[in-house]
């Protein structure tokens, strides 16, 4: 008696070398490889730098023949990746994730190097021609990634300090957009305080949402169990990394620290809370 | 009657299908869906006294055949693992299996006695790692002596909570270490581990990629070892085997089961069939009962070893 056959394996490593290397900042790079597969907005892939480590990153845009990644040094893994120069070696797995739906009339929302995935969602409705509204929010200028492409698009800027666009959080944009341009939903990806209050602004309003959320991943094939989010319990790198409401509601560890490698919440008390 | 229910020392499943450990079992809100959506029984993310963060990525690695990894049992510790026990168990009646290690067999005594706070319905001592041997050494289930020392600590600490010692191939002779294991008063066997450990290499730049440079090996890859590994433990012991390595499909289930398996650990099938993988083949095993007339599966628990092949099956 032979039943269903074996599916195919994903998931599997391919090795490739950086076509081309693009400066932002001193801490922002984007880094373009051999476009390996057909992947949406929003999808993700685990980059290895042979030796050193493998960390995930969202696929920043892709063109005919190349795949695009966005990095920000934030600490030894990415402080190591954007020294890497043009036509190194790298290892990528993936596609990963679900990634954003496309909807026409969306609100596009990114903070930070949040704007990775929302520039490549933006690419795409673009190339389909789906109208949207580009909405970016940075630090300080120095912190924005895309700056000409965005201008071009029309996008609507914040920053903290004011040094581009208006001055502020980017979520104080909202309100205003919507009054002006009511939108048909929200598609977000950025920290997590301002993604929120994205949600919030999303309740006000009644709008549709799709969110980008991370959290420590290691397998990226939904095994390892290091994604999940409590509350559902549900893998951020299968049924994630976007988020519907459906799905953020269930959710209750929005606004703790994020687990770590071991698995454990950085603040957990030492000593179990004893029995019942 | 649920034609698909199984009885393990103590318990009731009301399927075969339990997750086995490493798999989907960190948290309680994971472990709570992976058992609503159909596993019998699931299985903790094996636990020391101390968080332990693992080895760096890539540590899990999908290759044309299988998966391998060399997480490095990687855990929150004892104190995080009862906290997540007992909120599993405030939303799931579906049964918990803690699974335990040690890096000395004083240690597997103590996370042994601690676990027992979450009153999980099953211990089950993992003296098969294969991913810290520069650090631990040879695993305890290497040697005969060192597993019937873990097992004896772990028995007498677990109380009259079933003990569960899950083995590797990677010994001089599985059913013979199961018998040692029985002997100690081990109440079950969970057959096998990852294989090997096993390496790949990326050939432009000519390195392994694991990290930690070879990883255990599981998925469909395992399954003939596995299921030899379970024949032999039945050959040896009268114990109930949990039989785990490489099963993905209904078929494969069946087997296990025919080779002497209880029950049927689902662990690298996830990344082949969803977390869906149980759902299915729970339905294909109950479409086998109904095909072959039988009221419960557990009839065909161990027939591959005695059973003369059915009449008009051509054989
Ligand atoms: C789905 C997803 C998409 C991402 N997309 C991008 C992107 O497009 N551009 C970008 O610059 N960064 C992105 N990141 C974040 C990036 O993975 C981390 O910045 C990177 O792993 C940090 O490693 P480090 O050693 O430099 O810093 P560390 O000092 O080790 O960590 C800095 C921060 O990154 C987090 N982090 C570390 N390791 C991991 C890991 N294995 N998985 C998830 N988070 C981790 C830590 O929890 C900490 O908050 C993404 C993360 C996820 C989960
Ligand atoms: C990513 C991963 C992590 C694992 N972690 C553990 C563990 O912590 N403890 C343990 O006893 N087995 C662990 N295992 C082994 C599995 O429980 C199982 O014995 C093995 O993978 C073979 O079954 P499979 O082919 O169905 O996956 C792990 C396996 C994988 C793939
Ligand atoms: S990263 Fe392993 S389950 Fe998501």
């Amino acid at each position: 008696m032979m039943t269903q056959a074996v599916p195919p394996a994903s998931g599997m490593l391919r090795m490739c070398r950086i076509l081309e290397v693009v400066a932002h900042s001193p801490v922002l790079k984007s880094f373009l490889v051999p476009r390996l597969f057909d992947a949406l907005p929003g999808q993700f892939v685990n980059l290895w730098l042979p030796g050193i480590d493998e960390k995930p990153f969202s696929i920043s845009g892709i063109r005919e023949t190349c795949m695009e990644l966005s990095v920000k040094a934030v600490g030894p893994f990415t402080r190591r990746l954007i020294e890497c120069a043009e036509g190194e070696w790298v290892g990528i797995r993936g596609p990963f994730g679900n990634g954003f739906p496309l909807e026409p009339g969306a609100l596009l929302v990114g903070g930070g190097i949040g704007m990775a995935p929302i520039r490549f969602l933006a690419q795409m409705m673009a190339e389909r021609g789906l109208p949207c509204t580009l909405v970016c929010g940075a630090r300080t200028r120095a912190d924005l990634i895309f700056e000409p492409e965005l201008l071009r698009w029309g996008c609507h800027m914040s920053t903290d300090d004011g040094s581009c666009g208006t001055c502020g959080q980017v979520t104080d944009l909202l309100d205003g957009l919507m009054a002006e341009h009511p939108a048909s939903a929200v598609c977000a990806a950025g920290p997590e305080p301002m993604l929120l209050r994205i949600m919030e602004f999303a309740d006000r309003w009644s709008l549709p949402y799709h969110i980008s959320f991370e959290r420590y991943m290691k397998c990226g094939i939904g095994i390892c169990g290091q994604c999940c989010v409590d509350g559902s319990g549900i893998r951020l790198c299968i049924e994630g990394p976007v988020l519907n409401r459906d799905q953020t509601r269930l959710v209750t560890e929005f606004g703790l620290p994020h687990r770590d490698a071991s698995g454990l919440r950085p603040g957990t008390p030492a000593s179990p809370l004893g029995k019942r | 009657m649920n034609p698909i229910q199984t009885t393990l020392p103590g318990l009731t499943l009301a399927s075969p299908l339990v997750l086995a450990s490493g798999i989907l079992g960190l948290t309680a809100s994971s472990l709570a869906r992976v058992a609503s959506l159909g596993a019998g029984a699931v299985t903790t993310k094996s636990f020391g006294v101390e968080p332990r963060a693992g080895h760096k990525a890539p540590s899990i690695l999908p290759y044309e055949h299988g998966i391998l990894n060399c997480v490095g049992l990687s855990n929150p510790g004892v104190d995080q693992m009862i906290r997540e026990i007992w909120a599993y168990r405030a939303r799931s009646v579906v049964p918990i299996i803690a699974s335990v290690f040690g890096k000395t067999v004083e240690e597997f005594g103590v996370v042994t006695a601690r676990a027992l706070e979450a009153e999980p319905d099953m211990i089950e001592a993992n003296v098969s790692c294969p991913n810290v041997a520069a650090e631990f050494g040879v695993p305890f289930g290497a040697d005969f002596g060192s597993c019937a020392q873990v097992t004896g600590i772990v028995k007498k600490n677990a109380g009259r909570i079933p003990v569960a010692v899950k083995l590797t191939v990677n010994c001089p002779a599985i059913g013979r270490m199961a018998g040692v294991c029985e002997e100690h008063g081990a109440d079950v066997i969970t057959a096998i581990n990852t294989i090997g450990p096993g390496m790949l290499i990326a050939t432009d730049v000519r390195r392994p990629v694991l990290s930690n440079l070879t990883g255990g090996v599981s998925g469909p890859a395992v399954f003939p070892v596995a299921l030899r590994a379970v024949w032999e433990v039945r050959k040896h012991t009268t114990l109930p085997i949990i039989g785990v390595g490489g099963v993905t499909t209904v078929d494969h289930a069946v087997q296990m089961l025919m080779a002497g398996a209880t029950a049927v650990g689902i662990g690298s099938a996830v990344h082949y069939g969803g977390v869906d993988v149980f759902q299915t083949i729970n339905e294909g095993l109950r479409e086998f009962a109904r095909a072959n007339g039988l009221a419960s599966l557990g009839a065909v628990i161990g027939t591959a070893h005695s059973e003369p092949p059915p009449r008009g099956s051509g054989a």
